[in-house]
């Protein structure tokens, strides 16, 4: 996925602009980046691959060419192409009068490229996108007014995108939507166009979210939004409520650090004025009373082990549920058999899941949004909303998002199948925050992390709820580290890949409580220690298996359902300070994106 | 004359407030129901600067999670004093991050928004010092000004005393640091007036007189005068429901609950059935009040919970905190043990530090002090010093 933003109106500072909204938005991709100003003349491009600051180096020097008042960025994250610089956008026609930045995947360019070359357009790229300047200034050698024939080109293209287009001579911008994110901000005297927010949010709170097929003009004081058709819609201007605080690290080296240690304020905004301790009631805003038969949950990555943790949550007050891969539940749906279905998707954006939503809807099901984003595409396309209000999150590994999805989903769940036990689950959640607190005082992990940062592999294993936090502790570990991990049900370990664990492969191990779960738990310990592997036992302290473990990284005793949450806060901190003692580029990863928009 | 850049001295830990400052540093203490260092950053932000640097050092991340990058929209830079060395070290720590002239404030005392003003008023580029008028000046250094310019200022207590006390808010240039470089330190360390002496012998540092509240926490009982003063000053966070009773909005008081003004309850609180908080009594964010339970002229931070039916007068908790039902303090005066020294007849009914827990009917005698993560089985009656972590069986 990459990030798009366009601003007009800036004057001076129009390059300035471009490129702190850009860095803003590096977390959606960063493989390459690009800017173009359009002024009477011609677009001025400069784009380069590698990060952002190859970009900046590129345009010392470059400053007196690029003076144009309107102008267009994008960071990429390679879909078709290398991520070379011919590959980075924006992309131009030949004689330099259009640049064009998009975000998706045109999926009719093939046969749109050969059209356009043998009709004598020459490609300098082996991009989808390189199609549409083209398709523009073959509408302007027709003698389409600039306006029009950009709106002809996009009428051409199948597939999704976010496009933002200049032409030279226009003091305007063009935005056109289909199934990629994109959104207007209205400044004083400038107005910009992006994929997110925080693109533009220190110059204004005023934003318009551009619905599919919508088409936007953007001068430096108006702005219009049309349908396809070219007819003027009537859009409602939102105030965003957050701050460009949220942008900053705040004195930590990295946005991930930042987010771990924003869980207790992250989770104190999922919950407040939801809970009533004292009735045992739960009231979720402007969501409606729901008893579904079943549940299905459909997600990916971080999500899904939220799903996982979801569904065991609902099974366990007597709701049949099921977690769903998102790509694979669009693929090959199960029968949905008058299940709610409910999308899990931090950005609500992620392409496999709005799909899986889409699936779900077309066979009549009943939906719900579960993520962080308001006016967010899946939350706008779902019959119902529940917001985990977990503030933005800018590292692409997701921490604090997870653990405000697993409240929120134990919201859902009392929400949707009251039960005997809900207000002591209610006070335990109230307790959460606190606890969280607790362990980011004292948390251990750091030294855990320097003992192993050289092991070969890594093994988590959890039984019961702790299962979803077992696999979503590898996956952090995997995504930062580079290391390779993986995530086991503690009993399946004995059925296959206990022959993987040697002297050299650390095993954390989730116990807490010391019911039955945490006994078996424990001989799944002594099974690893038999093998010689590194214990590490994450645990509350209420069993003995602090004896049969080489480090122990403790939490707060709590009730068995928020357990893992807490368990998870560790592991975040492991997988943190590993990829740090391993030099990795932490709220960067190679090859990832924070929200994946393309299938 | 405008200065854009305050600067907080919030990296030490204040060990005369022990055991509260096991986790976090003073800065970060609640006075009323919102931490000193908000006062103090208010302050700041009314003076006009337009961006803040924190001098951060013992338990850093506390600091940092809570003010983030931003405080009420100004950009936040965070600088790490690792050794507490003194003022002037702290400062220091912030010279690669301003370059203009600086106002600069001691994080862990509560002063007025005009004070910071008054200073900047009279700030013209040479080094001007916050005065403030008091007839004795206890621990505080001793000032004497005459025409608006500072003529001595003595921190040795026995010397007979000026008119004024330091404030410890000084507008200063750039032109500091290199003071404070060139000055050698005392016992290792630092303090920023050592930089200042010299100056006032030059006759070039003015004085400028401030007024209002300023308040300051030396020892655990003094959160409670804090906590006082505050809601006097109605500098407490909360929509005022009726004269003198702050409430935030996500909070819940039950209907037959009683809130005696002045009090204040936090975001995410529940009060139950039949329960009395107040007079003077502040609850930090998301407290649980029991059922027929009574705080009175007592504070209590975020995350606590007082078990139904319990009564504390006079009362300080931590973080965390978990009274189980009938607790029993009931108030001072009570002599208290801090540092093998003995406070007589102070006004404090016990200090419950971060994440005590406690079985029922647990009774604290007047001043005692319960370290953090202690254990008291139910019933047991504890008094004087509880260290951390320490588990009372009887």
């Amino acid at each position: 996925m990459c990030g798009i933003i366009g601003c007009a109106g800036r004057g001076d500072a129009t390059l300035e602009t471009l490129v702190d909204g850009l860095r803003k938005l590096e977390y959606r991709g960063y493989d390459s980046a690009g800017v173009a100003l359009a002024d009477r003349a011609g677009v001025d491009v400069v784009k380069k691959s590698g990060k952002l600051d190859a970009l900046v180096d590129a345009l010392e020097g470059e400053r007196d060419r690029l003076d144009g008042t309107v102008g267009i960025g994008h960071t990429r994250w390679s879909t078709h192409g290398a991520p070379t610089d011919a590959n980075a956008h924006p992309h131009t026609d030949a004689a330099g009068r259009v640049a064009v930045v998009h975000n998706g995947i045109i999926e009719n360019y093939q046969a749109l490229r050969d059209e356009l070359t043998e009709a004598g357009y020459r490609f300098r790229s082996e991009t989808d996108t390189e199609v549409v300047p083209h398709l523009v200034a073959r509408a302007l050698d027709d003698g389409l007014a600039p306006e029009d024939a950009v709106r002809r080109a996009v009428s051409r293209l199948e597939g999704s995108y976010a496009l933002g287009v200049v032409v030279a001579g226009v003091d305007a911008l063009f935005a056109a939507r289909r199934d990629s994110p994109l959104v207007l901000g209205l400044g004083d005297g400038a107005n910009y166009v992006a994929s997110d927010v925080p693109a533009f949010r220190e110059h204004t709170d005023r934003v318009v979210y551009l619905e599919d097929g919508e088409f936007a003009r953007i001068e430096a004081d108006s702005w219009v939004v049309t349908d396809a058709d070219g007819d003027p819609v009537d859009r409602a201007v939102n105030t965003v409520d957050w701050d460009p605080e949220d942008t900053g690290k705040s004195g930590y080296d990295h946005f991930m650090l930042k987010e771990i240690h924003e869980q207790p304020r992250a989770l104190r905004q999922g919950l407040q004025g939801r809970v009533d301790e004292m009735r045992g009631t739960v009231t979720l805003e402007e969501f409606p009373s729901l008893s579904p038969t079943r549940v299905h949950l459909v997600a990916c990555g971080t999500s899904y082990h939220a799903a996982v943790y979801g569904a065991r949550l609902l099974q366990s007050r007597g709701v049949p549920a099921q977690p769903f891969y998102a790509h694979e539940y669009a693929s090959a749906a199960p029968p949905t058999d008058g299940a709610l279905v409910v999308g899990v998707s931090q950005s609500g954006e992620t392409a496999d899941t709005l799909s899986a939503i889409r699936t779900a809807m077309r066979r009549g099901a009943e939906t719900v949004a579960l993520t962080n984003t308001v006016e967010s595409t899946m939350a706008r396309e779902c019959d119902h909303r529940l917001y985990i209000r977990s503030g933005p999150e800018i590292g692409v590994a997701a921490t604090k998002t997870f653990a405000s999805q697993l409240v929120a989903l134990n919201l859902f769940a009392l929400d949707v199948a009251p039960g005997g036990d809900d207000r002591e689950a209610i006070a335990a959640l109230r307790d959460l925050p606190g606890n969280v607190q607790e362990l980011l005082d004292d948390s251990g992990a750091a030294e855990v992390a320097e003992a192993y940062a050289d092991a070969g592999s890594y093994f988590f294993i959890g039984r019961g709820l702790h299962f979803p936090v077992a696999l979503e502790g590898a996956l952090k570990l995997k995504e930062i580290s580079y290391e390779h991990a993986e995530g086991f049900a503690a009993g399946e370990l004995k059925h296959g890949p206990l022959a993987l664990v040697t002297e050299n492969t650390p095993v954390f191990a989730m116990v807490t409580g010391e019911g039955e779960g945490a006994r078996k738990t424990i001989g799944n310990v002594k099974e690893v220690e038999a093998r010689d592997a590194p214990v590490v036992a994450v645990t509350d302290g209420r069993t003995e298996v602090d004896r049969y473990a080489d480090h122990v990284l403790r939490v707060p005793e709590t009730h068995p359902r928020v357990a893992p949450l807490l368990a998870n806060v560790q592991l975040q901190l492991v997988a943190y300070h590993v990829a740090n003692d391993l030099g990795r580029p932490i709220d960067k990863p190679r090859h990832l994106a924070k929200s994946v928009t393309v299938e | 004359m405008d200065i854009d850049t305050g600067v907080v001295l919030a990296a030490g830990e204040g060990t005369r407030l022990r055991p509260m400052t096991h986790n976090r540093p003073k800065p970060m203490l609640p006075a009323g129901n919102r931490p000193i260092l908000e006062h103090v950053l208010d302050a700041l932000v009314g003076a006009g600067v337009s961006r803040l640097v924190l001098v951060v050092g013992y338990k850093r991340d506390r600091v940092q999670d809570h003010v983030g990058p931003t405080y009420r929209d100004l950009p936040v830079e965070y600088v790490v004093q690792d050794k507490q060395l003194g003022s002037g070290h702290a400062l220091l720590r912030a010279r690669d991050a301003v370059s203009d002239p600086i106002l600069v404030v001691n994080g862990d005392r509560i002063i007025d928004e005009g004070m910071t003003t008054s200073v900047t008023e009279v700030f013209d580029g040479e080094t001007t010092l916050g005065v403030i008028r008091k007839a004795n000046p206890g621990h505080y250094a001793s000032v004497d000004a005459e025409a608006g310019r500072v003529v001595t200022l003595l921190e040795d207590r026995d010397e007979p005393s000026f008119p004024f006390v330091n404030a410890g808010i000084y507008a200063f240039t750039d032109e500091v640091f290199d003071r404070l470089e060139a000055t050698p330190r005392t016992n290792g360390t630092l303090p920023i007036t050592d930089a200042v002496v010299a100056e006032i012998e030059d006759g070039t540092v003015h004085a400028a007189e401030v007024e209002g509240l300023w308040a300051d926490a030396t020892y655990p009982w003094d959160l409670l005068y804090l906590t006082r003063r505050l809601l006097e000053e109605r500098r407490v966070n909360g929509t005022e429901q009726h004269p003198g009773v702050f409430v935030a909005p996500s909070a819940r008081i039950h209907a037959t609950a009683t809130l005696q003004a002045p009090v204040v309850v936090g975001e995410d609180c529940e009060v139950g059935a039949g329960s009395v908080v107040g007079p003077n009594a502040a609850l930090g964010r998301n407290v649980t009040v029991g059922a027929n339970a009574t705080v009175v002229d007592s504070m209590v931070d975020t995350d606590t919970r007082v078990g139904v039916a319990s009564t504390l007068v006079e009362t300080v908790t931590g973080e965390n905190v978990d009274l189980g039902a009938g607790t029993v303090v009931s108030g001072g005066p009570g002599d208290v043990i801090l540092d093998d020294r003995v406070f007589r007849d102070r006004d404090l009914g016990a200090v419950f530090a971060d994440r005590v827990r406690t079985g029922g009917r647990v009774a604290a005698e007047p001043g005692t002090l319960v370290g953090p993560g202690a254990r008291l089985r139910a019933g047991v009656t504890v008094s004087g010093r509880v260290g951390a972590n320490a588990e009372v069986t009887r």
